[in-house]
């Protein structure tokens, strides 16, 4: 039991990154309970890097290691995901939803320039062939959202407090690095877990009932929290791809820190604040992964060509 | 004469200027050292106090110039609050301005009672196949990228991941 709940709190750590899971192990669920319970303990002892390999080798170390149903197999097998052809048709099913509800800026060079600054910060990443698409969409709220494949959109609301080309960067390389970790996607995997027992996906082009299915109502996922070390990495990635882009690191630091002056009340940041952790908590934990790494790694702001928004 | 109506001018408009850059306020978010460079070894050339209300000059990366009643110097950005010391309220058009160096542009940015994205809105949100192709089409290759890089001197460079500090 020991070692079958180290096992589990190992995989489920390393593959899920989060601490709430909901889907169904039959049998195994007691003991899953048990290593729920231990998993905060455990968090204390993980590595402190995320190891980005261990994801898919993770659940085969499950498969070999543990002695369960063929079902549960194959439930574990979810967990390693599904193909990125899959996972762009989930995207755009989201961003066609979030683009009912919140249409594009129709603004064609700023749309243009906001995909060649997007493009360059993915390019850093480990993920350059994605099909990245970014975009600016029309609303006052300050907020940014990342659909799993690549599909990247910040609001007017958001893009009006930046002040240069390293800001956009940063703010986009927080969304890139939602994107590289399949954050949401793992949310959605749990779900369809649940829901669906792991129906293959159709990548059918355009509006896809199956991934709607499992995508929930509309664009809600884009509303979901995220487990919060979820944000914190996908900070952290964001100063990271910015630096690697030859951008002043610190552009994503300056916009959190405008949004945490924002009134807490307001009504542009609610949902932000809502699905995110405070900005000052954000800061701090970035202060400190950060330290002084930046110090010596001067980059650009690229203020001049900077496209304001109309 | 004329030659010094211009001049004045001129003067005047470094008055202004020098003027708006002082206006540029902080306040301390915590005590910190205030360095000669803006390096984290650099030498202290004073402390700086939890609330103590500070000039800023300039900015380098993640550091800003400040003076402050006893130093000048180099502090990390995020030991200062830009704007003044009030907390709360929507001040966040206002900042802006200020750290952009365009104070006064009147350029508002955030109101209270905007009724912002919710959850039903986006529960409710419909597919659009027409704004998701549009979307799709202003795609950048990453050739395009490149080139796009270039042209604004950013020269790509190696980084690692930082590692999660608990």
């Amino acid at each position: 039991m020991k070692t079958i709940s180290k096992y589990l709190i190992t995989g489920m750590l390393s593959a899920i990154c989060g601490t709430t899971l909901a889907f169904d192990f039959g049998a195994m669920q007691n003991q899953i309970k048990g290593a729920q319970n231990q998993i905060k303990d455990a968090q204390n002892q993980i590595p402190k890097q995320i190891p980005q390999q261990a994801q898919p080798s993770a659940p085969q170390q499950l498969i070999q290691q543990l002695p369960v149903s063929p079902q549960a197999v194959n439930v574990i097998k979810e967990v390693s995901g599904p193909t990125q052809e899959e996972e762009v048709a989930i995207g755009r099913q989201i961003a066609g939803n979030l683009l009912g509800a919140v249409p594009l800026v129709k603004d064609d060079k700023l749309q243009q320039y906001v995909n060649n600054v997007g493009r360059w910060v993915a390019s850093q990443s480990e993920r350059p062939d994605l099909p990245w698409h970014f975009g600016v969409i029309e609303s006052s709220d300050i907020n940014a959202f990342a659909a799993p494949g690549g599909y990247i959109f910040v609001t007017t609301g958001l893009y009006r407090l930046m002040q240069n080309e390293a800001d956009l960067a940063g703010v986009l390389g927080h969304e890139i690095g939602h994107v590289i970790q399949k954050h949401h996607l793992k949310i959605l995997q749990q779900s369809k877990l649940v829901d669906a027992g792991g129906k293959a996906l159709t990548t059918q082009v355009g509006n896809n009932d199956e991934v709607q299915k499992m995508i929930g109502s509309g664009a809600e996922i884009v509303a979901r929290s995220l487990d919060k070390n979820a944000e914190f990495e996908a900070d952290r990635i964001g100063v990271v791809l910015s630096a690697r882009a030859g951008y002043d690191a610190y552009g994503l630091p300056g916009v959190l820190q405008q949004i945490g002056h924002s009134a807490k009340d307001a009504g542009s940041v609610a949902l932000l604040f809502k699905t995110h952790p405070h900005p000052t908590d954000r800061l701090d934990k970035l202060s400190l992964a950060m330290g002084d790494r930046f110090d010596k790694v001067k980059g650009e702001d690229v203020a001049q060509r900077f496209y304001r928004a109309k | 004469m004329r030659a010094l109506k211009v001049g004045g001018a001129a003067l005047l408009w470094l008055l202004m200027f020098s003027a708006a850059m002082a206006a540029e306020s902080g306040v301390a978010l915590k005590a910190d050292d205030i360095r000669k460079e803006p390096f984290g070894d650099a030498k202290s050339v004073g402390k700086l106090k939890l609330n103590d209300k500070v000039q800023i000059l300039d900015k380098d990366g993640g550091w800003l110039q400040i003076k402050s009643s006893t130093a000048k110097g180099w502090v990390r950005m995020l030991s200062i609050r830009k704007g003044d010391a009030k907390k709360g309220g929507n001040e966040a058009a206002g900042l802006l301005a200020m750290s952009s160096g365009r104070s006064g542009t009147g350029k508002v940015v955030a109101t209270t009672g905007i009724r912002g994205l919710n959850e039903e809105e986006l529960k409710a949100a419909k597919f659009n196949a027409e704004e998701v192709k549009l979307a799709e089409s202003y795609a950048a290759s990453k050739a395009q990228a490149e080139q796009f890089a270039k042209e604004g001197k950013l020269v790509a460079r190696k980084f690692e991941y930082l590692p999660e500090v608990k």
